[in-house]
């Protein structure tokens, strides 16, 4: 099951704009962005346990929104970037998740990893994934993958 | 069959091939001992016991370039060193003698006393991370922090960190240059490297208050990640020994095939078939767990000896703590992330925040007790049994099973050669800048070497411990560039009471090295110690780390400039009193791109400084502080524009170093903190690079103060761009507190200090050379072109 947790567009402006500065610096014009958080939990729970996890302990209410179903934003004839660490590679953010699932749920999860997604339009899918290699993802470390919306 | 398994029959050219295909690094005379080795033995060595040789024998553990035979060619002469590292580093501190120096080259970082009483010792470590780092830097940067993190809780019996420092060099951001297939850009290693520094002393805990970044396209392909850590101990904490009988306990991370080859790694170029397995990400809140169980212990008395899991993992710690005892390791004890993990690679694998302790017998169960309070995993994977072998097992398995005097005393050196590089020198007179003084001021405070680093500092905590006193940014406003951290460790001593801090601070000038690598040397410790002077510290108890980097030592003018370099930290370190306590070397920092070019760095050589502050309440900041006080400048400015900055703007023709009058620095720095330490002194800046009017218009716009300066008495016939822009060193500007200016003066008699004007309220830098004006500038719009955003 994948969590996707994104800020509510009202407080969203600065990540969006960080977001665009960066790929203006890896030579990409995007017109619009949207960003958020992706948490792949991996165990046997139920689809009540998920939303528990996914509004009470992943979601800041106030400011955020959570989703069960990724790829929930829109953003109209966009792209979609996700990008995660490799399963080899060490992940603390989903590490320290996985601890925190099981003093919610009382049960222990096979894994959590994290990772994240980049909602963008933009001129062209080859321009994106250049940038995208330039400036978001070592393909050393990571893996990606870039859909159109 | 396997070429390990004919290993003792493989000619040269074969070893050299196995070696490629195991990522030793190993060269051909190191191989040929290791076969002569195992020929004596009458049998084939284990895949185990050659990897464990590799990992001991690497440039990274054993530091063979630089504590090797050096013949250094000057012209008709030729000197020859039989160990360079102690005939120039370590014979300065040898012969200085100092008491106060507690535990110097012996253990994980260096230790020297700390405050009144003589109850603690201050430990102090930098190293570098470099090559993981150009791989992927926001892991190559984490685990950097985390390692030297682990120096610091692995010398003696575990000192407390209270400070990370970070010095950072890398390719222009702006740079035009089109960049090798295999490269990552600036910018991303940057933001990486940055990133992970953030992430790591964030989570962790502890301040990350010093350092510095440089810019150079140098570091293109090879981007330099230096990373320090200080920290508290008891001084009856300080000694270690491993009492046979004890057992090895690994405490911490568990073991992964993540990181299987770093020290190796560290003494081979990088290129285009960089193995990627070197790389990991780091886990702050594993290293706290470890910290925290560590402290407890210690106080407890709970084992006999620590030491940190670092390049070589289990191999190496082991094997360093095991040195005269031997150690008989089960590696199936191990605790383990994968299940796909070969015996071996259990024992050479780096995975991190591990840390192993060697702890009688009867106190295992006191020390489980508190391991598992702070939720921290541990194994025993055996014990020390005082018979000077170590023999490895995994199961019925026999990993390796060799004397710890071969694997420690049996690493072949050779000879290497070295010669002077010859630079062409010309000296003409600098010009005016074309576009006036100010307008070459605004280029200089806009410059990446000189500009505002508020957009790296902010995402730092420097507050965490509540004992940073000297911040990284200063001034009324808190966005002045601080010369030191000053740091009140009260967090590790819990004496509310003490106001001991000390300061730490850097020198680095890779610049002036391309020019004349002697006079680096002596002008980054000159730097280091200004910068501790100008943040109040008591110099003349000045300790400092070395950290050379450099391309391969393969090319003699590379081991030419070292050998310089190492003259210099040995003549500064003597003139100065300052004894090196500790260092680091990294070789080897030269890439190869896809089409064959070599991309070698500058010789690189990060001086970080520590020195006590009597009492931190009343440490200097750099800005001005009140209307009316006078300025002086303290220290002759001497002509010659190499190194510099502006030589870098707009090209003077001149690449004259201005030399380091070491004798006069020692005796005007002695009588300014004379004048510091009586309260004379309102603030203090060092002049460094851009010159006097970038370090003017820094302690104007950072105290929100104009001020009106007439050089006339400081021009000694110097044009006025060396006046401004020179980079002679030495010098300090002074901010003298206006009913203090008598006794400021007596102090300082004899002395090159000259008045050069006053602040002002009005947001004005007025500078003059008698009748002839500069410039005149806002100081608001000089912040302006000097606060960049880096990222």
């Amino acid at each position: 099951m994948i969590i996707e947790i994104w800020t509510k567009e009202k407080y969203a402006g600065n990540e969006e704009q960080g977001f665009l500065t960066r790929m203006a610096h890896a030579g990409l014009k995007a017109g619009a962005a949207r960003l958020s958080r992706l948490y792949r939990v991996e165990g046997v729970f139920s689809a009540k346990e998920f939303d528990k996890l996914g509004s009470e302990l992943l979601t800041d209410p106030i400011t955020e929104h959570y989703s069960l179903k990724p790829g929930k934003i829109k953003l109209k004839g966009g792209y979609r970037v996700e990008i995660w660490l490799k399963d080899s590679v060490t992940d603390v953010v989903g590490e320290s998740v996985k601890g925190a699932v099981a003093d919610v749920l009382g049960k222990d999860p096979a894994t959590v990893r994290f990772g994240h997604a980049y909602y963008l339009t933009c001129e062209s899918g080859a321009k994106l994934k250049h940038a995208v290699s330039k400036t978001l993802v070592n393909e050393t470390v990571n893996k990606c993958r870039i859909e159109k919306l | 069959m396997n070429p390990m398994e004919k290993f003792n029959s493989l000619n040269a050219k074969e070893l050299a091939a196995l070696d490629k295909a195991c990522g030793w690094s190993l060269n051909a005379e190191e191989l040929a001992e290791a076969q002569r080795q195992f020929r004596r033995m009458g049998r084939q060595p284990a895949r185990g016991e050659l990897e464990t040789i590799a990992q001991t024998w690497s440039e990274h553990c054993k530091h063979k370039t630089f504590s090797g035979p050096v013949a250094f060619r000057d012209g008709a002469k030729t000197k020859k060193y039989r160990n360079l590292f102690k005939e120039t580093i370590v014979k300065a501190t040898r012969t200085l003698n100092r008491k106060w120096c507690l535990s110097v080259f012996t253990d994980n970082a260096g230790i020297v006393e700390f405050g009144k009483g003589g109850k603690w010792g201050l430990a102090f470590k930098a190293e570098t991370h470099n090559h993981p780092c150009a791989v992927e830097p926001y892991g190559g940067a984490e685990t950097g922090v985390g390692g030297v993190i682990r120096d610091i809780l692995g010398v003696g019996l575990g000192a407390k960190p209270v400070l990370n420092t970070d010095t950072f060099c890398f390719g222009r951001l702006d740079g035009k240059k089109r960049l090798p297939k295999n490269a990552l850009s600036p910018e991303r290693v940057m933001r990486g490297v940055v990133e992970g520094v953030r992430d790591y002393g964030n989570r962790i805990g502890i301040p990350t208050a010093a350092g510095g970044i440089y810019f150079d396209d140098g570091y293109l392909l090879n981007p330099l990640v230096y990373v320090g850590c200080a920290g508290l101990i008891p001084v009856d904490k300080i000694d270690k020994k491993v009492i046979p009988g004890d057992l090895i306990v690994s405490i911490g991370g568990r073991t992964g095939r993540d990181g299987i080859h770093g020290a190796t790694f560290s003494s081979a170029n990088i290129d285009e078939e960089t193995s990627a397995s070197a790389v990991q990400i780091g886990h702050a809140v594993n290293e706290k767990k470890a910290l925290d169980v560590l402290m407890r212990a210690r106080d407890l008395g709970l084992y006999n000896a620590v030491t940190d899991c670092g390049a070589g993992g289990f191999s190496s710690a082991i094997g360093e703590l095991g040195s005269e005892t031997g150690a008989r390791v089960r590696l199936e004890k191990a605790l383990l992330k994968d299940t796909r993990i070969e015996p071996w690679e259990i024992w050479v694998s780096e995975s991190q925040e591990r840390m192993i302790l060697s702890v009688p017998k009867g106190k295992l169960k006191k020390l489980a007790a508190i391991l598992d309070a702070e939720n921290c995993e541990y194994c025993v994977l055996g014990e020390f049994p005082g018979d000077g072998r170590l023999l490895v097992t995994h199961g019925e398995e026999r990993v390796v099973d060799l004397p710890m005097a071969f694997l420690h005393g049996g690493v072949p050196n050779f000879e290497k050669a070295a010669s002077r590089r010859r630079v062409k020198i010309s000296a003409p007179a600098p010009a005016r800048p074309t576009a006036g003084y100010g307008r070459a001021l605004k280029s200089l405070l806009a410059h990446p070497n000189v500009c505002s680093r508020h957009s790296v500092i902010t995402q730092y905590d420097h507050e965490v411990q509540g004992g940073t006193v000297g911040k990284p940014l200063q001034g009324r406003y808190g966005d002045g560039p601080g010369d030191a951290a000053v740091i009140w460790p009260q967090a590790a001593t819990l004496d509310l009471h003490d106001f001991s801090g000390f300061a730490v601070s850097h020198g680095f000038n890779p610049a002036i090295g391309r020019i004349d690598p002697y006079q680096m040397a002596l002008q980054s410790i000159d730097e280091a110690v200004r910068n501790l002077l100008a943040a109040g510290a008591d110099v003349s108890r000045t300790a400092i780390l070395d950290n050379f980097c450099a391309a391969s030592p393969r090319d003699p003018e590379v081991m030419g400039d070292l050998v310089l370099a190492a003259e210099g930290c040995h003549d500064a370190a003597m003139a100065y009193g300052a004894p090196f306590i500790s260092g680091k070397d990294s070789f080897y920092n030269q890439s190869k791109d896809a089409d064959g070019r070599e991309y070698p760095i500058p010789l690189s050589l990060l001086i970080s400084a520590t020195a006590p502050v009597e009492d931190v309440r009343r440490a200097l900041t750099i800005n001005f502080k009140e209307a009316g006080n006078p300025v002086y400048l303290a220290g002759a400015t001497a002509p010659g524009m190499g190194g510099s900055v502006y030589n870098e703007l707009r090209d003077t023709g001149n690449n004259a170093v201005a030399p380091l009058d070491m004798k006069a620095a020692v005796k005007l720095y002695a009588g300014l903190a004379r004048a510091i330490k009586a309260g004379c002194v309102a603030a203090a800046h060092d002049v460094s690079q851009g010159g006097l009017a970038v370090t003017l218009s820094e302690m104007a716009f950072s105290g929100g103060f104009g001020a009106d300066i007439d050089l006339a008495p400081a021009r000694r016939g110097l044009t006025g761009t060396e006046l401004l822009f020179g980079e002679s060193p030495a010098r300090l500007v002074l901010e003298v507190a206006k009913g203090r200016e008598a006794e400021f003066l007596r102090l300082v008699k004899g002395l090159p200090v000259a008045e050069i004007g006053y602040v002002k309220e009005e947001p004005l830098l007025s500078v003059s050379d008698g009748s002839e004006r500069f410039f005149t500038e806002d100081i608001f719009a000089l912040k302006d072109c000097w606060k960049r955003e880096l990222i």
